[in-house]
This record gives structure tokens, C-alpha cells and sequence, in this order.
């Protein structure tokens, strides 16, 4: 009889196991995570204004009038540009990189751990040491212009120049995992594959884009959601480069929400601003998932 | 035979990118590491010096005794490893726990673990702000440590959990039949056998916590919380007249303690990611 008891307690603790092993994992995750997706979203139907008393549910209210905001809707083209503008240039780039680093030989493991050292560097970093080479009086590039007789430009001054370098700091810093994760699809292929392509005279170009860009799409869809997730919600290197200016040239949507939240005190608006981006962030994830994913 | 040669130098062609690579990669990085030891005066010379007219560690002295910079460091140091010491223990449970077990809901529960890795980390500022200073948690050292272990979590379950399920069970049966409980085989067999996976995971996470800013920003308001990412904004935000100098010195300064440990363990880390353990 006892056994029997033992023997059930026994069972019921090893069905229990799993649970408790992924219960502290779990509790951060959504104790944090989820909480603030879900209170941020609620925040986001209400009027919570710290110089306001009253707070009242006003549902679609901040998101109305957002979208009814110049200095949002400027935001939200300038923020467009930017991913486009990175992930594009990112693309490009991390491919290149990653299809000479799987054909480097000598150097080969200096050469990738090189190329990950960017993503090593902290966004406030990256930013401070793009401010100095694109700064209009010290700054690398302006030196390199004058010694050649060209007129130095002032980059951060210009609102079309400062989004431009913004894009270029910031596909500095995302480049180098997007490259990886590439490097990592082509190194998965059969080089015997390469050589019966070859032997077969197939051009460069054609083992290009009929052997190794189908074969690694499922990393190429990875590579993009990180190089547009990281861009969408980039911060970090935003607010020290340009602090979002000049004349709002680079307040893309996270530094907007900031500066609504924690300058203006409307949490509100910012929460509203954040169900914008997650709504953004989901969207074109699924979307590069669904384009590249399609044998999954 | 010019075929042949055409041939010959396409096979060569891939050394040009990667030398667009190398000089992508470290241009940003060896100016500002120059500048850091030139004069105020030398960085506005033009023709630009790249190895500087005298070596000066005067900048670097600068920084060192700053006020409050060794608490700076302290914060960082103290953050990055707290919240990855509890991110990887807890990943290493619940890793295991779906590498090995078949429970109800496992799947799903897989899936809602890795949905916050595509939540913005900025963007949850403002109602985790709103939620930290409701408990009375701002300006704490704990509301870092809890925000970052909570952002480190997702990706170590999802790496750890794969490097689980390659390891051999035959391993734990063994260990299971001479009377070790779940806890020894767990400590005993598993830990020691991933350490490869442990390490890379461990690297990721003091990463992001050592680099971490917009929590910083948002959540710790006195002086003595900052950490340096967030001290080196607000020294760019405060000098009028920039001392570049110094700015970059400690930015060096900043970024080294991480890039020493990741020369030590680079290959793991590279290794690590293009395995394709890491999506």
C-alpha cells in the first residue's frame, strides 16, 4: 500500500520536473518581458500624463493622434529610411563578406574573428568613434577631403548627411553577426556540390545565384530580420551620434519614443509608440520568415 | 589561355573584399585608438597623424581619475557578471529541461520563450520604467540585474537546449544506474560536457549587460549607478568645447575589458555562431 503511494508521488514528481526546470527561466521571461508588452499595450489605451491628474481610458486616442502628429509621422518616414538604407547596405555588405571569408584561406580564422569584433563594441562606442571621424573639424573623412583640395563637409550638421552617416554607424554595428550567420549557411554546403558545378563549367555567377543564394535563403531571412530588427529599434547609437538632430533628421521611432516618454513625461504616447514598433518588428519578420523559409 | 588567365584572377578576386573588410572593420577603431594618445592640439593637425608625435598616456590618466570612474567600472563589471551567472544557470535548467523531457505544451512553450528575442529592448523602457518605479525599484542595482538576466534568457535556453539534445543519453543512463540523483548527472555529466556551449552563451550575455544603454538611461538616476557606456554619453552630451582626446580614451577604455575576452575565446565564439547553433 505505502509503495504504491511512493511509487505515485514518484511519478507525479518526475511529470512536475520539467516544469520546475523552465519555471525560473520563465518567470524573468515574463515577468519582465511579457509584463511590459502587456502593461505597455494597456498604457497605450489610456491618458497617463504625469502632469495631468486624472488618467482615463480613452482606447484608440494616443494612437489617433499620433498618427495625426507631424513630428511623429516625420519620425516614422525618417525611420524608414534608415532600416531600408541598413539593412540594404548591411545585406550587401555581409554577404560580400562572407562569401570572401569562406574562400579565404590564408588568414582565414584572423580574418573572421576580425569581422566580429564590431558587434564586440558597445553602441555608445560605435557612436562616439563615428562622431569623430565624420566630426566636421578633427574628423577623418573631412581631413582626407581637404588634403585631397575637396571643401570639407560638416556631415552632422546637414540633415540628409547625418542620416546618412547614422546609417553607416549603424551598419558598422550590425553587420559583423548578419555576416555569420551567412558565413555559417555557405560553410553548411557540400563543397562537392561547388566542384561538380565547375566541373560541369558553370560560371561564377551562376553557381552564385543558383547554388549558394538558394541553398542558404532560410540564413538569408535570418540575417535579414536581425539587420532590420536591430535597425528599427536602434538607440543606442542614434542618441549619441545625433542626439536625433539636426532638426529631427535622425529621430527615428525608439529615440522619439524616449524623448516622449522621459522629456515630456507622456508614458502613454510612448507606450502607444511601442506597440507601433512591435507591430513593425513582427510584421516584417514574418514576412522575410515567409519569403526565404519556404521548404520549412 | 587568356581564358586561363581571366580564370586565375577571378579565383583572386575574393581578396578585394576582404580587404574592403579590414579596413572597414578597423578604420573607425585605429583612428579613435590614436587620437586617444594624441595632445588636444595634434588631433586638429591636418595632413592627420595617424601614430602620434609623442606617446602620451595623459588622457588615459584622465580617465582613471575621474570622479566616481572606478564605481563606473565596478557597475559594470558587477552587472554584467551578476545577471549572467543567473541567465546561464537558469538557461541551463530549462535547456535541459527541453532537451530531455517530454512535457505537454513543450513546444509552445519553446516558441514563447524565443518570442521576446524579437522585442525591442529600447522600446520596453517606458512601461518597464512606469512598472520598476511602481515597486520602488529605480535607481537600484536589482532592477538591472532583473532586466538583464530577463533579455539574456531566450537566446542561452534556445542555444544551450540545442547543444543538450547532441549529448549522448546513453551518458546519463550510465550515471542514472550507479545512483546519481537528477541534480549530480545535471552538474556531474552535463555542465562539464557542454562548457563549449556554456562559454559561448556566457560571452553573449556579458556582452549585451556590458554594453547594455537604454535601461541604464531609463531606470538608474544618480551619478553612482551609471555604467560607463552611459558615463561616456553623458561626457559626450556634457563637454561644450570637445576634448576628443579624452572622449576617445575612454572609449578605449571601455571597450577593452570585453575584446581581451573575446581574443581568449574567439574561436569558440566564431565557431559558436556559424556553426548555426545561434538564430
Amino acid at each position: 500500500m505505502d509503495a504504491a503511494i511512493n511509487l505515485k508521488k514518484q511519478k507525479r514528481r518526475k511529470l512536475l520536473t520539467p516544469y520546475l526546470l523552465i519555471l525560473p527561466g520563465f518567470l524573468f521571461v515574463f515577468g519582465v518581458l511579457g509584463y511590459a508588452v502587456l502593461y505597455g499595450t494597456l498604457l497605450s489605451l489610456f491618458d497617463m500624463d504625469l502632469m495631468k491628474a486624472e488618467t482615463g481610458f480613452v482606447f484608440l486616442d494616443n494612437y489617433i493622434y499620433l498618427f495625426q502628429n507631424a513630428a511623429f509621422l516625420n519620425s516614422l518616414v525618417r525611420s524608414l529610411i534608415f532600416v531600408f538604407g541598413s539593412v540594404s547596405l548591411g545585406l550587401v555588405l555581409s554577404l560580400f563578406f562572407a562569401l570572401s571569408l569562406y574562400r579565404a584561406t590564408r588568414f582565414g580564422n584572423f580574418l573572421k574573428g576580425l569581422a566580429l569584433v564590431p558587434y564586440l563594441v558597445s553602441g555608445i562606442a560605435t557612436a562616439v568613434m563615428f562622431r569623430f571621424l565624420f566630426s566636421g573639424d578633427v574628423g577623418l573623412i573631412n581631413q582626407v577631403l581637404i588634403t585631397l583640395n575637396l571643401d570639407a563637409v560638416n556631415f552632422l550638421a546637414h540633415p540628409n548627411w547625418a542620416l546618412f552617416v547614422a546609417v553607416l554607424t549603424n551598419t558598422w554595428f550590425i553587420v559583423p553577426f548578419a555576416t555569420l550567420i551567412l558565413l555559417s549557411g555557405i560553410q553548411s554546403i557540400d563543397p562537392e556540390l561547388f566542384d561538380s558545378a565547375t566541373v560541369d563549367g558553370a560560371s561564377k555567377s551562376k553557381v552564385l545565384t543558383k547554388i549558394i543564394l538558394p541553398l542558404i535563403s532560410p540564413m538569408m531571412g535570418i540575417s535579414l530580420v536581425w539587420l532590420s530588427f536591430a535597425s528599427f529599434n536602434m538607440f543606442d547609437v542614434i542618441l549619441p551620434l545625433t542626439g536625433g538632430g539636426p532638426n529631427r533628421a535622425t529621430e527615428v521611432l525608439a529615440v522619439y519614443m524616449y524623448n516622449v516618454a522621459f522629456d515630456e513625461l507622456k508614458y502613454s504616447l510612448g507606450s502607444a509608440v511601442m506597440v507601433i514598433i512591435l507591430i513593425f518588428n513582427v510584421a516584417t519578420s514574418a514576412l522575410y520568415l515567409k519569403i526565404f523559409n519556404t521548404d520549412d | 589561355m587568356l581564358a586561363k588567365i581571366k580564370w586565375k584572377l577571378s579565383e583572386k578576386m575574393y581578396i578585394i573584399p576582404l580587404i574592403v573588410l579590414v579596413i572597414w572593420t578597423v578604420t573607425p577603431m585605429i583612428w579613435a585608438f590614436s587620437a586617444s594618445f594624441k595632445t588636444k592640439v595634434e588631433v586638429y593637425e591636418t595632413p592627420p597623424t595617424i601614430i602620434p608625435n609623442l606617446m602620451n598616456f595623459s588622457n588615459y590618466m584622465t580617465v582613471f581619475n575621474y570622479d566616481h570612474f572606478w564605481r563606473y567600472l565596478f557597475n559594470s563589471t558587477f552587472l554584467a557578471i551578476t545577471s549572467t551567472i543567473i541567465a546561464v544557470v537558469a538557461s541551463i535548467l530549462a535547456g535541459y529541461a527541453f532537451a530531455r523531457y517530454a512535457f505537454k505544451c513543450r513546444h509552445l512553450l519553446l516558441m514563447l520563450i524565443l518570442i521576446p528575442r524579437i522585442l525591442p529592448r529600447a522600446s520596453l523602457i517606458v512601461p518597464l520604467f512606469a512598472g520598476i518605479s511602481m515597486v520602488g525599484l529605480a535607481d537600484t542595482y536589482l532592477s538591472l540585474v532583473i532586466t538583464y538576466t530577463a533579455t539574456a534568457i531566450p537566446m542561452a535556453t534556445w542555444i544551450l537546449a540545442g547543444f543538450f539534445k547532441v549529448i549522448p543519453k546513453s551518458l546519463e543512463e550510465a550515471a542514472a544506474i550507479d545512483g546519481a540523483k537528477s541534480w549530480q548527472i545535471m552538474w556531474y555529466v552535463i555542465v562539464p560536457m557542454s562548457l563549449p556551449a556554456i562559454l559561448t552563451v556566457s560571452i553573449f550575455s556579458l556582452r549585451e549587460a556590458w554594453n547594455e544603454f537604454p535601461f541604464a538611461l531609463a531606470f538608474t538616476q544618480s551619478q553612482e549607478m551609471r555604467t560607463l557606456p552611459y558615463q561616456l554619453f553623458m561626457l559626450r552630451d556634457s563637454m561644450g568645447m570637445q576634448d576628443w582626446p579624452v572622449v576617445l580614451a575612454f572609449t578605449i577604455v571601455s571597450i577593452l575589458p570585453l575584446l581581451i575576452l573575446y581574443l581568449i575565446f574567439e574561436k569558440r565564439v566564431v565557431n559558436g555562431i556559424t556553426s548555426g547553433a545561434v538564430k
